[in-house]
Parts: C-alpha cells; sequence; structure tokens
C-alpha cells in the first residue's frame, strides 16, 4: 500500500510550505519582545504568555470563546442528526438537491445574514445570550448536517437489513449499527463547527450588543488595532494548544467508540 | 399497520426537514427582501423599489468583486477537491502515526483565526519579496479550502472496506483503477460534500483574503466589511446569486427527469 | 445494479459542470471592461469602501485616459498592515493619525503642488493640522466631528447642551444609550469630561479616564456598538448614541426628532485626506487626480453621495446653504474653530496596547 502513501506527499509539501512555515512565525512572534510589527528580531521571551494568564480578564475572555464554541456544538448536533439521518433516507436525488439548498445559504456573506438576523430578532425582547445561539448555529448548522449526512449516507444497507432479520428493533438498530457508523461524520461535524467557533467574533459582536468580548476579537485587536502581533501570536498560540487538547480528547473517546 | 406506521413518521420527518430549512432560509428571505426597500434601512422596509439592483449594475467595483469572487472560488475549489480527495485517499493507507501528524497539522487553518493564517501568509509573502497578486489570493484559498475538504472525505474512507479494494488489485486491477473503479464511486458523495464546502469557505472570506490579495482585487466579502456606509446594494447582489444558483438546482433537477422519463416511456420494463 | 449506481454520480457530475460552467460564463459576462482593450496607464486608489462617487473615477478616467484600480480597506489599521507587504498604491486616503505616522517613518511623498493648484478650495476647519501643517504631504478630502445624537422628545436640546459628554454617566438615560465600540473615541469622551486632552500619554490620566468608563458603564448600562448604530438611531430605539458627525447628518434626515450636539467639553475632529505613497507607481497621474478631486464639481458629488462635509469651502457652503442638501441640518458642517476640539495624535504602541486592555474591562464591566 506504499503507492498509495506517495499520494500524500503533494500534499505535505504544500502544507509545509503554506501551513508550517506561517505557523512558525507566528510561534517565533509569540516568543519575542519589541518587534512591534515591523520586523521580527527574535529575542527569546516569555513576557506575553506571562501578561497573558497573569490577568484574569485574558482567560475569562477565553473560557467565555470556549463555552459559546461548545454550547454551539452541541445545538448543532441536537439539531443536525436527526436532520442528516432523514436526509439520509431520502430518495438519492432529492439528497443531492438537500445537501445543495443546505449549501447555498453559506454563499451569501455572513455579516448580511448576521444582519438579517440582527432585523429578524428586532422584533422580539430575547436575551442576548440566546440571539448569540440563534446566530451561531445558524452559521455552522449546515457544516454539522452535511458531515453526518456523509457518513451515514449511502451505509451499507445489508447492515440494516440483517439486523432487522436478526430481530433488532428499530431502535436497536439504530444504537448499534446506525450511530456507531455515523461517529466519524459526527467527529467531523465537531472539527468544522467547534474549532472555527472558538475564534469566530462577528456574530456574537453584532447579535449580542458589544456584550461578548471573544478571543478572536482579542487577537485580530492585537493584530491590527494595536499592531502588537507578538501579542496576538502568543494568545492564538495559547488558544490553539487548548483547543488540540480538546480534539485530542474528543478523538480517544471516538476510539474507544469504536472499539466497543 | 406497517403503512400507516410510515406514513405518520413521514409526515414528521418531512416537517422537521421543512423546520430546518425554514431557519435557514429565514435571513436569506429577509436579505432578499431588503434589496427592494426604497430606503438604506435594514430594519424598516419603507417601500419597493429597484433602485438597488441599478446601482449594482452601475458599480464596477462591485461587479468586479463578483468577477474575482467566483474566479478564485472556482480555481481554489478545483484545486482543493483534487489535492484533497488524492491526499486523504492516500492517508488511509498511511501509518496511524504519520497520518495522525498530517491530520494535524491539517486542521491548523481551520482552528486558526482567519487574522493569525492572514498574517503568516501575508508574512511568508513579503519575506522573500513575493509580490501580493492574483496567485497569491488563490495560494491562499487552497491552502485554507483543502483541510475542508479532506475533512468531508477522511471519516468516509474509514468506513470503507479495504478488502475490497485489495480483492480488485489481486484480481488484477492496476492500483490506478483500484482507485478509480472501487475507491472514488464510493466515496462520491464525500467529495462533492467536500468540494461544495470549500466553495462556500473561499466563496464568504475576507480576512485571509484581504491580507494576500495583490493591489486593485477585491471581493464580494472585502465589499461588503469595507463598507462606511451601508449600500443595500450588497442585499441586491446576494438575491442575485441566490437566483442563479435556483435556477442552476432547478435546471439540474427537472432535465435528469425529464431524461429518465423518456427512458420510461420508451421502455415500460423497467 | 451497476447501471443504479452508476446513474446518480453521473448526475452529480452534470450538476457540478453546469454549476461551474455558468458561473464562468456569468464571471465573463460581468466582468466590466472584458473584451476592451487596456488603457495604458493604470491609477492604483485605496480608500474606504462606500466612501466615493463612483462616476468622478470614471469621469476621471475619461478625462485621462487611465484605468483606475480602486482598492478598499475598512480601517486604518487594516490600510497600514497591507501597506507593510509593500504593495504599491498611488493615491490613498487615511485619517489624521494615520497620515502623521505615515509621514515619520517615511513612507509618504510630497505633493507636487505645481499640479495641485486648487488648495485654496480648502476650509478653515481642516487647514494648519499639526500633522502636516502646511498640506505638504496631504490634502484633506472629507472630515467630521464625534458627537451625541439624542431624541429630542426624551431629552430636550437645553438639558443635552448642559451635560455634553457628562449625559453618558446621567443614570436618568440607563439602559437607553448606544455607545460607539472604538477604543480610541470611548477614552476620548472620558478624557474630554475630565477636561484632559484626547492625546494624553499621562497614565494617571488615562487611568481616571479608565474610571470614568467603568462609572459611565455602570450607570447607563450601553449597548456597545459599531455601524448598526446609524440604523437604529434613525429608528429612534435609544434616547442617546456616540456617533460621527456625518452619520449623524444621515440620521437627522432620516428622523426630525433626532438632533446633534457637539459637546462643550471639546471633542475629536477627524479629518481624512488624500496622500501619496513613497513608492507610488505613477506620482504624476496622483497628484492630478488629487486636484481633480479637490474641484468643485467633484467634491460635491462626492460629500452629496458619502453625506459627510467635504473639506471643499464651496461645496460645504453650497450643501449646508439655501435650496442646499443639508439646509437646517445641524449636524453636516462640522463645528470648526473650537479651542478644546482635538485631531487625534498617533499614540506609541505600548499605549495602544494598554488602550486595548482597558476598554475590553470596560466592555466586560470589570
Amino acid at each position: 500500500m506504499k503507492s498509495f502513501f506517495r499520494m500524500t506527499y503533494p500534499y505535505i509539501l504544500w502544507i509545509a510550505l503554506f501551513v508550517v512555515a506561517p505557523m512558525i512565525m507566528i510561534l517565533l512572534y509569540a516568543f519575542t519582545k519589541d518587534g512591534g510589527n515591523r520586523t521580527l528580531i527574535f529575542r527569546f521571551t516569555l513576557d506575553n504568555f506571562i501578561r497573558f494568564f497573569q490577568d484574569p480578564t485574558f482567560t475569562k475572555v477565553l473560557l467565555t470563546s470556549l463555552r459559546i464554541a461548545l454550547i454551539t456544538t452541541v445545538f448543532c448536533i441536537l439539531i443536525g442528526y436527526p436532520a442528516a439521518l432523514i436526509i439520509a433516507n431520502l430518495p438519492e436525488r432529492l439528497q443531492t438537491l438537500m445537501v445543495l439548498l443546505l449549501t447555498l445559504p453559506m454563499w451569501i456573506n455572513m455579516l448580511l445574514k448576521t444582519y438579517a438576523w440582527r432585523g429578524i430578532l428586532n422584533d422580539f425582547t430575547l436575551n442576548s445570550e440566546i440571539k448569540v445561539f440563534i446566530g451561531m448555529v445558524y452559521d455552522f448548522l449546515p457544516y454539522m448536517i452535511i458531515q453526518i449526512h456523509t457518513a451515514i449516507a449511502k451505509m451499507d444497507r445489508d447492515l440494516l437489513t440483517a439486523a432487522y432479520d436478526l430481530g433488532a428493533n428499530r431502535w436497536k438498530t439504530f444504537l448499534k449499527v446506525t450511530l456507531p457508523l455515523s461517529v466519524p461524520g459526527i467527529i467531523s461535524g465537531i472539527t468544522l463547527v467547534f474549532l472555527p467557533a472558538v475564534s469566530s467574533f462577528v456574530i456574537p459582536k453584532l447579535l449580542g450588543g458589544g456584550d461578548y468580548v471573544l478571543i478572536g476579537n482579542l487577537i485580530e485587536t492585537f493584530f491590527i488595532s494595536t499592531g502588537d502581533w507578538n501579542f496576538g501570536s502568543a494568545i492564538s498560540l495559547v488558544m490553539a494548544l487548548i483547543i488540540i487538547a480538546s480534539m485530542w480528547v474528543t478523538r480517544k473517546l471516538d476510539r474507544n467508540a469504536q472499539t466497543e | 399497520m406497517e403503512r400507516k406506521k410510515k406514513s405518520l413518521g413521514f409526515f414528521f420527518s418531512r416537517g422537521y426537514l421543512l423546520l430546518v430549512l425554514l431557519f435557514i432560509y429565514l435571513p436569506i428571505a429577509y436579505v432578499v427582501v431588503f434589496s427592494f426597500n426604497s430606503s438604506k434601512s435594514l430594519t424598516n422596509f419603507t417601500g419597493f423599489s429597484l433602485q438597488w439592483y441599478e446601482n449594482m449594475f452601475k458599480d464596477r467595483t462591485m461587479l468586479e468583486s463578483i468577477r474575482t469572487t467566483v474566479v478564485v472560488a472556482v480555481i481554489a475549489t478545483a484545486v482543493s477537491t483534487v489535492i484533497g480527495t488524492v491526499t486523504a485517499i492516500g492517508l488511509s493507507k498511511a501509518r496511524p502515526l504519520i497520518r495522525a501528524m498530517v491530520l494535524e497539522t491539517n486542521n491548523l487553518p481551520v482552528l486558526n483565526p482567519d487574522i493569525v493564517t492572514a498574517i503568516g501568509m501575508m508574512l511568508l509573502f513579503i519575506v522573500p519579496g513575493v509580490q501580493l497578486s492574483m496567485t497569491t489570493l488563490v495560494i491562499a484559498h487552497i491552502t485554507f479550502c483543502t483541510p475542508y475538504v479532506i475533512l468531508t472525505i477522511m471519516p468516509k474512507l474509514r468506513q470503507l472496506d479495504d478488502n475490497v479494494a485489495e480483492a480488485a488489485m489481486d484480481l488484477g486491477a492496476s492500483p490506478f483503477k483500484a482507485l478509480t473503479k472501487v475507491i472514488l464511486p464510493q466515496i462520491y458523495p464525500a467529495i462533492l460534500s467536500g468540494a461544495l464546502i470549500a466553495f462556500s469557505m473561499s466563496f464568504d472570506d475576507f480576512v485571509i483574503s484581504f491580507f494576500t490579495a495583490g493591489v486593485g482585487i477585491n471581493n464580494i466579502s472585502m465589499y461588503v466589511y469595507s463598507m462606511k456606509r451601508y449600500n443595500p446594494s450588497v442585499n441586491a447582489l446576494s438575491t442575485l446569486i441566490v437566483v442563479v444558483v435556483t435556477l442552476i438546482l432547478v435546471l439540474v433537477n427537472v432535465i435528469p427527469h425529464f431524461r429518465d422519463k423518456k427512458i420510461k416511456r420508451e421502455d415500460p420494463e423497467t | 445494479m451497476t447501471k443504479q449506481n452508476q446513474k446518480p454520480n453521473k448526475n452529480l457530475l452534470i450538476a457540478v459542470v453546469a454549476v461551474l460552467a455558468v458561473l464562468i460564463l456569468l464571471a465573463l459576462f460581468v466582468w466590466p471592461g472584458f473584451l476592451k482593450g487596456a488603457p495604458k496607464r493604470e491609477l492604483n486608489v485605496y480608500n474606504w469602501g462606500e466612501y466615493i462617487d463612483k462616476n468622478v473615477l470614471t469621469a476621471f478616467e475619461q478625462a485621462n485616459d487611465v484605468k483606475i484600480n480602486y482598492s478598499l480597506f475598512s480601517s486604518n489599521e487594516e490600510m497600514y498592515t497591507k501597506l507593510m507587504s509593500g504593495a504599491s498604491y498611488d493615491v490613498i486616503i487615511p485619517s489624521d493619525y494615520m497620515i502623521e505616522r505615515l509621514i515619520k517613518e517615511g513612507k509618504l511623498q510630497k505633493l507636487d503642488k505645481k499640479v495641485v493648484t486648487n488648495l485654496d478650495n480648502l476650509t478653515d476647519g481642516v487647514l494648519n493640522m499639526a500633522y502636516d501643517p502646511d498640506n505638504s504631504y496631504s490634502v484633506p478630502y472629507l472630515w467630521q466631528t464625534v458627537g451625541i445624537v439624542y431624541d429630542t422628545t426624551k431629552i430636550s436640546e437645553k438639558e443635552m447642551e448642559a451635560q455634553g459628554f457628562e449625559a453618558f454617566r446621567n443614570p436618568a438615560y440607563k439602559g437607553h444609550v448606544y455607545m460607539y465600540d472604538s477604543e480610541r473615541d470611548g477614552f476620548m469622551v472620558a478624557l474630554k469630561a475630565l477636561g484632559y486632552s484626547a492625546n494624553t500619554s499621562n497614565r494617571d490620566e488615562l487611568n481616571a479616564a479608565y474610571e470614568w468608563l467603568r462609572e459611565m458603564d455602570k450607570a447607563v448600562a450601553p449597548s456597545y456598538v459599531t455601524d448598526e448604530v446609524i440604523d437604529a438611531m434613525a429608528n429612534g430605539e435609544k434616547w442617546m448614541a456616540l456617533v460621527y458627525s456625518g452619520d449623524a447628518a444621515y440620521i437627522l434626515s432620516q428622523n426630525p426628532n433626532m438632533s446633534y450636539c457637539t459637546p462643550y467639553q471639546g471633542t475629536n475632529v477627524a479629518v481624512d485626506a488624500m496622500v501619496i505613497p513613497a513608492n507610488a507607481a505613477n506620482p504624476e497621474l496622483a497628484n492630478q487626480f488629487i486636484k481633480f478631486i479637490l474641484d468643485d464639481e467633484n467634491s460635491l458629488l462626492i460629500s452629496q453621495e458619502v453625506g459627510y462635509a467635504s473639506a471643499n469651502k464651496n461645496v460645504l457652503a453650497e450643501l449646508s446653504g439655501p435650496e442646499g442638501d443639508y439646509e437646517g441640518n445641524v449636524a453636516y458642517v462640522p463645528r470648526a474653530g473650537y479651542e478644546k476640539d482635538e485631531y487625534y495624535v498617533d499614540i506609541p504602541e505600548d499605549l495602544r496596547g494598554l488602550y486595548s486592555e482597558m476598554w475590553i474591562k470596560v466592555k466586560l464591566h470589570e
């Protein structure tokens, strides 16, 4: 199977150049001070990280971002899973149509859709947190549905038939056959929803009436308004490490579910 | 009895799907309605007018931004779908450690805030003195689109029965043939979903595009985000996108339908 | 069986190809100038979005046989970061403090006053600015003040004028206030209310301003907003809001209940001006463009389209005078010559970090 592995060489080269190399520069910025954003004079320091963890405000902002991303992800699964399941049981042509219908709104600018939500929700006296979640779930739901649907579409029908033949009822079949098979799709969905959701801030800012300062907001402020790339890089590094750790836990859970 | 049970579930599930679609299309409908507003307001509908459409077609910066967006999205989607598919298949046969390492790196563009990816890419181009241009913009888009394709295809590959491809090769099929005849047909829906997501990501990106595009290149998002005063012509533009895509969807779904009917009429046996 | 497996795939393929084909066709159709011969010269202009009348661009192109590449930015800092990539523009329209920074860093070149001969058109309010007193580098474009838009049915003019920026700490307005979500403008309000300079680098004064803002946050519990404030105030959703005078002029034109107050404590006067970067590829044409924009006729079109006050005195007089678009609109013409008003000065980087941090804490109610 070595010939198959060779197929990954172009992409490994690509990410080495366009993902890893830029990340190394960001890493250098995070461990440097006084470089501003003009030149990078590397002088090793941990000051940026100390500054982040010394001030409880920053940690609080990070925790709020993680909480919002987590709740958004959970709601996306709860709403998206049944939808994906229903779509997967439609005739094949309708399935394609549904996937396209779910994607189309993603082509309309996110800012415009969020303005629209603000207009729609304007007439309701909802608390701002609920508005934020409506906006967030709205933005990420299609990704979750598509990922789960992809995993369970074209699933081996024989498996289901076999399960029925063996006397399993609908629930049992779902729990023992469909659900385990859809786990990789859910994990993929979580990756596509949770990861970007942690650093997204435009929707909470616009729908939350300015009550939400999130980590993405913080990073953007320090990169752009303040022009302090060092601190901005350090914050994004802390955030990335926390996300990677949480994804590692998720994958561990997935592996356990698989071997069960 | 079985039938009755099914019809109840049928209505329930279709109803649920309808609700989800309503939720997803509600803001789109709102955007469309306000493209016909006679004032600049986004919350007050003051009367019907086509002035924002007129404005849009007169506004060459906006029209240029449509062209840029579409061209970049098409190229980025095509390239990232091919790279993503090939890589995902290769990775599914790789040793677990290597696979984990590549996938972890692959996640970086997804989890990094756009501004970090953007500044990183910009630095990468300016350190060796590469002038920002359409090419750097497209490279940036391919870079952040491909991870989505891989992430969409990988789960499907994990479900595949390895033995089928191996059996095909045992029976004398070349690896290439095993790939195109056995693996690709099975992961086709995942490739399509991945391509659609890549297209959407590219279509809607602002920050990364801003910092990697050359002089005089704006995409739709750059236009929308830079507006100092809200211009409802962007609603007109979105409406246009919705109409064009809907037309395509209708065509694509109606044409094969007619063809099938024709086949059926000619060959009543099937 | 095989047929069934292949059919949907084929349809999908047709679908994808059809979508791509139509999109490319569409792109070619709406490609302005497609199939037209490209003119020889190009002018790269970098400006805020929706900040010009595009007919002016077309007129300049036709008059000079040149193609304008028009790029957009949404903040001074974004524009500045992009400039560091080495991108070469011919004309940029940043704000005052950013021009100061660009001059200091040697990123601008002097104007050719033999070409830009109509500087007499400039109104007094935009002359003699500290960052460029004799307009060697920059020609003002549009300008405005920061002030308060308020609903006269809720707060009387007398009440508002007497309070000025202190209105942001009046508990009677709790829950009815919009604050503009910008650290610089937020601190300006506090510093001015305390009688300090908006450009102070004195840490004690900044801390006092921080305390002032925290009290503001408690007293009126404002919503921190950006551009959505324009629509919201035009609809009369709250009693008062911190806005730029140009946006106020629009709000007043939409809602007769609204009025505009330029606080007596003094405020920020903001000027956006045209400059030529040192690495401009076509400075000669850039100078011609700047002169063209400052002509009465074109300045008028721009101010009418954008709604902000023109830097051209003739346009200002025409639009605010009898029969003008902004006759009787108290927000259109910014206050000029008031000694407590200030332009923003570029603040050093460590102070910028402090502003950001403290502003975040204010918004988080800490």
